[in-house]
């Protein structure tokens, strides 16, 4: 049996997690507006040096086997890329929510932060290889943070997996969602939704984590966005890497195809290069939420 | 007692009693399980794709990766224990292929690996005896090299056998 949290209990768990840093809040701020140029990255990961000693870590790791080490942060931003830098940022304030196991869903530590990782190259190749008006990298950030909410309500849901699976079995939920509300009466895009307005994330960001599972409810100038997250999460759980007991628990919406042509062909490109690209980020920032030294 | 894992796009064998031949959460991927009753082998490959064709070079690198690359490297790896090459004798089982619930045609990834498996594997003039595939969960899958038994586990479900 889970314990119920109500409002209260969810603002009290909400104030007992990190905050993001001003750096990674304007980052994601920035990064989010359209029109804006990597040299704002640079300059804004510049004001921020403990940001900038970190990244031109990564950089130098054996991970990108680097021959000269590179030692102007300019360049180490342009090689990394902008969701690198994203990545790094989120994880510096954040790691520790990402990398907490997830007894509630019966799931090990770092497997949060591995769904969210290949959601987030999944969600971006969805973007490039259909050709989507989204950008990328916003794609890339969205699906980084889509189920921060689960770290949030985890501890609450210990012991209900059995009950979880049964709600939905004998289809009394509808999904897994519906059940952590049966059981809990907070579900996970709740509240991550909460979460992202104590870190004034900026609107987008908000609606893919509130309407991941249900992205025909997103506001139509976010919708693309949410549609590339919600393929991407599927395409997470299809490739092995859910978070435990909720995995493929979910429902696919259908009206995808409203917004995104996806042959069998390109889907199983994506897949693949999910695989790839999951092998080298992984590696690259494997020491995220460890305490810098 | 050893465990040989196997991650996405492996294969591999053991005919080591004591050992157990293991892959984690199997979503659309399928294990492909042969045991060989003749030299007590145990095989697996975790496959993730039907076919090859989409990247060659991926399919040089690791044929476990698709169908049609990962069952003949599968038996290939098996001679080395003495095995048949082209699977005669062997028992087949099959497991994973999931789907999310409400799936599309293009999103039945598991359907249609399950299927270039099985016509590959007709090819060989094999087929499964036993097989436990799609739905909606992920399933962890271990072989005792020992006693041949196949056993599958998901989280909030009773370990059941194959
Ligand atoms: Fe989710
Ligand atoms: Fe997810």
């Amino acid at each position: 049996m889970g314990t119920k949290i109500c409002k209260e209990n969810l603002q009290q768990i909400i104030k007992s997690v990190p905050m993001l840093s001003a750096s990674a809040s304007r980052l994601l701020q920035l990064t989010s507006n359209s029109d804006h140029q990597l040299l704002d990255v640079v300059n804004l990961v510049k004001t921020d040096a403990n940001l900038t000693a970190r990244v031109l870590k990564i950089v130098n790791s054996a991970a990108f086997g680097l021959i000269n080490e590179i030692t102007s942060i300019d360049r180490a931003i342009s090689y990394l890329g902008e969701r690198i830098v994203i990545s790094i940022a989120i994880g510096d304030c954040a790691g520790k929510l990402f990398e907490k196991e997830l007894s509630g869903y019966e799931a090990a530590g770092g497997d949060l932060w591995k769904h969210d990782l290949r959601t987030a190259i999944a969600a971006r190749e969805i973007v490039v290889q259909t050709e989507l008006e989204v950008s990328p990298d916003l794609a890339f950030t969205a699906g980084l943070l889509h189920d921060i909410g689960k770290s949030l309500i985890s501890d609450y849901l210990q012991g209900t997996v059995p009950e979880a699976i049964e709600l939905i079995s004998s289809q009394d939920s509808l999904d897994y969602l519906e059940a952590e509300e049966k059981i809990i009466g907070v579900d996970h895009t709740l509240a991550g939704f909460e979460l992202a307005q104590a870190w004034q994330l900026p609107e987008e960001l908000a609606e893919v984590i509130l309407y991941h599972h249900q992205p025909g409810n997103a506001s139509e100038e976010f919708r693309l966005l949410v549609y590339a997250v919600h393929l991407g999460d599927n395409i997470a759980m299809l490739g092995g890497f859910g978070t435990g007991s909720d995995s493929m628990q979910y429902r696919l919406d259908p009206k995808y195809t409203d917004y995104i042509t996806l042959s069998p062909k390109t889907l199983a490109n994506v897949m693949l290069t999910v695989d790839m690209e999951f092998e080298k980020l992984e590696e690259s920032l494997n020491n995220l939420g460890r305490e810098t030294t | 007692m050893g465990q040989v894992i196997l991650g996405v796009g492996d294969y591999g064998a053991s005919k080591t009693p004591g050992d157990e031949v293991k892959t984690f959460a199997l979503g659309s991927c399928v294990s492909v399980i042969l045991l060989d009753p003749k030299t007590r082998t145990v095989g697996m490959a975790h496959i993730a794709l039907p076919d090859s064709s989409i990247n060659k070079v991926k399919a040089a690198e690791k044929p476990g990766y698709f169908a049609d690359t990962a069952i003949p490297a599968l038996l290939h790896e098996m001679t080395k224990f003495g095995c048949h090459k082209k699977g005669k004798g062997m028992v087949v089982k099959l497991c994973g292929g999931a789907n999310v619930m409400d799936t599309n045609d293009t999103f039945q990834i598991g359907k249609r690996n399950a299927l270039a498996i099985k016509k590959i594997l007709w090819a060989y003039g094999m087929g499964a005896v036993a097989e436990d595939l799609g739905k909606n969960f992920s399933r962890t899958v271990s072989i005792s090299v020992e006693s041949g038994q196949v056993m599958l586990s998901s989280p909030g479900r009773p370990n059941w056998q194959l």
